[in-house]
């Protein structure tokens, strides 16, 4: 598995990819800091570091779907490429393959969260003004994220599931986004047409948790669930995903 | 009896209800180059597919090394080296950024074996450019490289020469001789281009629709395709007895009681109806026989208008 991990990580550090759509948001937080730097020459009172620093749990979905770029850059377009019987012809087992390729994307996902949220926050820290308020962001901030970790790598899963069950990149994304993001607005109406069991279940889907978790902030019991849906949700994503694909034809 | 590499019993792929392979069974010992010979779609990828397990078998069994489980036949699988249908690269990376990318996940030691490898398929000069602006014969080169860099025992080549100039041909044919004679690398080879085949090949089987029509070695398919007159007779022993006292001629074959295969005086038809006949045979016909690799495997599929 370690020769197996190196490998992703070779191939996954030497294309371009990966630092392009890194420097693509970096520049997109470069924009946010620098709009509320302009409110704040513009004589708004309120823009301080706390009040930046919050603004990363409003953003909490957008890692959820970051996802889906993270994944991609792992995976790489297997099927487009055929790139996979160079693996299965080796007698490489295909639970490695599956969960060399969710452990080096969850891999990714946490190195550009980190640069990210480094970024984002040193700039922060740097433009704005600091208060008595600053413990309470840097609070918030971390419950959140603490909150986030498990959704995303329950996020992570589902995508990288997708890639590897369905041949196109691009569908396997759009079933992706379906599952996470539609999923939860389905259960909705059906709870509000047939029974509110299907409500109850949307609770538990990691998009709605995650704009949850601002409104329940400090509260150390919704902490523990979040923790073990993303788990479970990440477990029967995995399970799911390395079940098929050990049946998969491989061209 | 040689150490078998490859061996199959009722190996099937059922694809609804088309069989793309029926019950096949091979053996393919060490040292062996088993040229896979058949028509596009007759099954040829389809069993290559299912050796390096890229395809389940829907029936039968298949050993590698002897080993039949599961766990074990993925180990064995690290001892082989293959190449099926198109090379397959990520087109981001270079040449050797792609064999680095595989040497790291194998464990294969020592960054020397990407370069030896590199060198041994003729693909040194690559430079920076990437995968994805390679010609179709530096894919196939470059796919023999990957085939090639764990030193394999038993190598799979899936119509390896497509895309081959012929220069590269050549170089590959002779590439595909040292490793049989130097390491005792066994290979299994499919290939539509029949007269490469029948330069490499020291047995051959044929298939078409998913069935395997016969399995041969080269000398007895070179026997069977030698040049010689075939005389249907009333009696053979006569007829024989004739052809060595009346012509002084040994070199004949007596298939049955009625036929006999002549592999000498082949310019000279009709002294030997005209001795025959001497003789008191009664000579039915008489015919110029002989084929290449391709005529044997048209007549054994049914015929050119198949092809």
């Amino acid at each position: 598995m370690r020769n197996y991990l190196s490998a992703e990580c070779f191939k996954t550090f030497h294309r371009k990819y990966f630092y392009a759509a890194l420097g693509v948001c970096l520049v997109l937080e470069a924009v946010l800091l620098w709009g509320y730097w302009l409110t704040l020459n513009w004589g708004n009172p309120t823009v301080n570091f706390s009040y930046a620093a919050t603004t990363v749990s409003f953003l909490l979905s957008v890692g959820l779907y970051a996802t889906l770029i993270t994944g991609d850059v792992v995976f790489s377009d297997q099927y487009k490429n055929d790139t996979l019987k160079n693996e299965v012809s080796y007698g490489l087992p295909r639970a490695r393959i599956y969960l060399g390729k969710l452990g080096v994307s969850i891999l990714v996902a946490l190195i550009a969260a980190v640069v990210m949220l480094a970024f984002y926050v040193v700039g922060c820290w740097f433009l704005f003004p600091h208060d008595a308020q600053d413990a309470q962001g840097w609070s918030l901030m971390g419950y959140c994220l603490a909150g986030a970790l498990p959704l995303w790598l329950a996020a992570q899963a589902v995508v990288i599931a997708c890639y590897f069950l369905v041949g196109s990149a691009t569908v396997a994304a759009f079933l992706a986004v379906g599952i996470l993001g539609v999923i939860p607005s389905v259960l909705q109406a059906f709870g509000l047409l047939f029974h509110p069991v299907f409500e109850m279940l949307r609770q538990f889907t990691p998009s709605v948790m995650l704009d949850s978790l601002r409104n329940m902030a400090f509260d150390g019991g919704y902490l523990g669930l979040c923790w073990l849906v993303g788990l479970l949700w990440f477990a029967a994503a995995t399970a799911l995903g390395l079940f098929f694909f050990q049946r998969k034809e491989i061209r | 009896m040689a150490e078998p590499v490859l061996t199959t019993r009722g190996l099937t792929k059922r694809y609804g209800g088309t069989v793309a392979a029926d019950h096949i069974d091979m053996t393919i010992e060490k040292g062996q180059i088993y040229g896979l010979v058949g028509r596009n779609g007759a099954g040829k990828t389809t069993i290559i597919r299912m050796i390096t397990a890229q395809s389940a078998p829907s029936e039968g069994e298949l050993a590698l090394f002897g080993a039949h489980t599961p766990r074990d036949l993925a180990r064995m699988r690290s001892r082989t080296g293959a190449m099926v249908e198109t090379p397959s690269f990520y087109p981001y990376l270079t040449a050797r950024q792609n064999l680095e990318y595989y040497r790291i996940q194998r464990g294969i030691p020592g960054k020397r074996a990407v370069d030896e490898a590199l060198e041994a398929a003729g693909l040194t000069n690559t430079g920076r450019k990437v995968f994805k602006n390679f010609s179709l014969g530096m894919k196939q080169r470059l796919g023999l490289a990957l085939a090639l860099m764990n030193h394999p025992d038993f190598l799979l080549l899936d119509e390896p020469i497509n895309g081959l100039d012929p220069e590269g041909i050549v170089e590959f044919r002779n590439l595909l001789l040292d490793l049989n004679r130097e390491r005792q690398t066994t290979i299994l080879i499919s290939s539509h281009i029949l007269s490469e085949l029948a330069n490499l090949a020291t047995c051959y089987g044929f298939i078409d629709h998913g069935v395997m029509l016969e399995q041969i070695s080269a000398p007895r398919l070179e026997e069977k395709c030698r040049a010689c007159l075939e005389l249907h007779v009333d009696d053979a022993s006569r007829a024989a007895l004739a052809l060595e006292r009346q012509l002084g001629s040994m070199d004949y074959e007596v298939l049955n009681d009625t036929v006999i295969r002549l592999y000498s005086h082949l310019e000279e038809p009709a002294e030997v109806t005209r001795t025959l006949v001497e003789a008191g045979v009664g000579l039915a016909t008489i015919e110029s026989r002989g084929a290449n690799l391709e005529d044997y495997f048209l007549t054994l599929i049914g015929g050119a208008h198949h092809a």
